[in-house]
């Protein structure tokens, strides 16, 4: 049995490595930026549009895995609410010294408390690291998907794709 | 194996009579019809019509050489009362 | 007997689609719907749809519903709601129940935007209470507020299956497993990648054994398959659960087809026997059109589009558009559309 997406529901290293909308480590160590984690073309493209900074790319065909340009990208988080895959993150790297900030779509209720301490899932479901909740963000614009930002360690920043309430 | 369980829920008719019907040259889902009743019910093989289209195949029968099965009216289950007072008026 | 330029059976994203441009041309169009509420499937569909920007991408299922209705009314669209269609004839004459009272239609042009049921998977057990289609438990959920049980087994990792485990995981429900025959996962990788990372195990060359259980289901038994899909002796498991839910793919619902006269054939892909279209969505017979599910089984934006090229064709076919030029233009663009949403699908 294979690894990866389509055999466990986790994309593996190599397919986030060659993803054109994952940008490369040093360029996360720069700035703030929106990390697509989507490898299989769909025909779908809500995030080109969304980018009020032209950063992202699909294109013709509109399967196209969607291309981050981590120069343009300012890590704004305005993609994130308009994937219907739930597939994009916003990190920054370098939040704190020790520690990063994650921001992923979420779609449960009740949405976490600012402030509280939670458990830190990968993309697998186990539980990676501790964090704490940063900030909740909803808008209409969003509809209905809330913007939830976690402090993490650093170490952790590009394992970490879920929470769950402790 | 346990063939005693259900295909055609609305007629009631087992994998194994359905099976028999096979073996006795019932190649298509209206012959299967004709022999077992499946697919004769409520809901006029909405719901077994796949598993046996299935069962064909796995048997050497691919759909694509059989035909579908028929289709008559009514094809929603209606109160045969209330359909043939209004035909009558009409 | 109600006389009509266009009928419509079927308010689904195809049959409000059709309607929707065919009475954009003046066309007097009815569409015909069994249930109490237009939109089809839409209406339970909760997660944003994929898709191109320009054919309402991103957007949520029902709030496409909603798009559609209102469209459907500014058109001036007429609805038979609570009406089922029993019957098709030759003459073009639709036999209906509407408010338990039988009544016919006559239609110049017909389009059967019947859409598609659910298939299912025969094993002991089966027929025991907490087993269903999960699509049915979507509509439960979805529709009726109602969690069909607190421990799930889905069976089938297709994008229904998929996301069906993403809606019961946000109505609170456990859903102990996603569970497939196939060794790789079926539906969209995003779509598996949510539920994964909310901690759902994905089991995969596993299928159901039997289901046990005295009034209701119990316990699932699960085994695992081989390459070819032979149960592995000694391999089965059991599962505590309360519902298990059938994922394993959709039928198209070609009974007015069939009974009309229409060609079929059969694509397996496609989920079984499909009528014969042409590139205007006409059948074999020269006033019956069929788009959406019923034409095989893909996704709502590809079903809004094809209702969308019925409806036109049969404006044209009718002589509601001494501008044809137009007319072709706009049907080219949808059937370039339709080439880029058909351009990849999963497995």
């Amino acid at each position: 049995m294979g690894t990866g997406m389509r055999f466990n529901g986790c994309p593996s290293k190599n397919e986030l490595a060659s993803a054109p909308g994952v940008p490369s480590l040093e360029d996360l160590n720069r700035k703030p930026l929106a990390v697509i984690e989507c490898i299989e073309p769909i025909p779908c493209n809500p995030c080109e549009h969304a980018c009020p900074f032209q950063a992202i790319t699909v294109g013709d065909p509109i399967t196209n895995c969607p291309v981050l340009d981590p120069e343009k990208c300012t890590g704004c988080g305005t993609c994130i609410a308009c994937c219907p895959g739930l597939a994009i993150f916003v990190i920054d790297m370098n939040f704190t010294a020790a520690t990063a900030l994650v921001t992923m779509p979420y779609e449960l209720y009740p949405l976490p408390q600012e402030g509280a301490e939670i458990d830190c899932l990968g993309r697998g479901g186990n539980t990676v690291a501790k964090g704490r909740i940063h900030t909740v963000k909803t808008s209409e614009k969003f509809d209905k998907t809330a913007l939830v930002s976690i402090e993490l360690s650093k170490e952790f920043a590009m394992d970490v794709r879920n929470i769950r309430m402790c | 194996m346990d063939k005693d369980y259900i295909i055609c829920r609305c007629e009631e008719v087992t994998l194994k009579e359905v099976e028999d019907a096979i073996q006795h040259g019932a190649h298509n889902p209206d012959e299967i019809k004709k022999c077992t009743r499946a697919g004769m019910g409520l809901c006029q093989g909405r719901i077994c019509s796949t598993l046996i289209t299935q069962l064909l195949e796995q048997r050497g029968y691919p759909p694509q050489h059989t035909t579908p099965p028929h289709s008559r009216m009514p094809v929603r289950p209606v109160k045969i009362k209330e359909y043939l007072e209004d035909i009558k008026d009409e | 007997m109600k006389n009509i330029d266009v009928a419509v059976v079927g308010a689904g994203p195809a049959g409000l689609s059709a309607a929707i441009e065919a009475a954009k041309y003046g066309v007097k169009t009815l569409v015909i719907d069994e249930n109490r509420q237009p939109g089809g499937q839409l209406f339970k569909q909760i997660h944003k749809f994929f898709g191109s920007q320009a054919q309402m991408a991103g957007i949520r299922g029902y709030e496409i519903g909603k798009k559609l209705l209102a469209s459907a009314q500014m058109h001036h669209v007429q609805m038979h709601l609570n009406t089922q269609v029993i019957g098709i004839d030759e003459t073009n004459t639709l036999a209906v129940i509407k408010d338990h009272h039988y009544s016919e239609i006559k239609a110049r042009k017909i389009i059967l935007c019947c859409g598609a049921a659910e298939k299912t998977l025969a094993f002991p057990g089966w027929t025991l209470p907490g087993i269903m289609g999960a699509g049915a438990a979507q509509t439960l959920v979805n529709i009726h507020r109602v969690l069909p049980g607190e421990k799930i087994l889905m069976v089938g990792s297709g994008n229904v299956g998929l996301i069906v485990t993403y809606h019961f995981l946000q109505a609170g429900a456990n859903v102990k497993a996603v569970i497939d025959a196939a060794h790789s996962i079926k539906g969209y990788g995003v779509h598996a990648a949510k539920i994964k990372r909310a901690g759902i195990p994905i089991m995969l060359g596993c299928t159901i054994n039997r289901a046990i259980g005295k009034k209701q289901v119990e316990k699932a038994e699960l085994i695992r398959v081989d390459e070819r899909f032979n149960k592995i002796p000694s391999t089965e498991i059991q599962m505590d659960v309360d519902t298990i839910c059938l994922a394993v793919g959709l039928s198209p619902s070609t009974e007015l087809a069939r009974m009309a006269g229409c060609k079929l054939y059969y694509d397996a892909k496609l989920g079984g026997y499909i009528p014969l279209i042409n590139q205007d969505m006409q059948t074999t017979l020269e006033d019956i059109y069929a788009a959406g599910d019923m034409t095989g089984i893909e996704e709502a934006s590809i079903a809004m589009e094809e209702g969308r090229i019925a409806g036109i064709s049969c404006a044209v076919g009718l002589g509601y558009c001494p501008d044809t030029a137009t007319s072709q233009r706009v049907v080219q663009n949808i059937r370039l559309n339709l080439s880029q949403l058909r351009s990849y699908k999963p497995n």
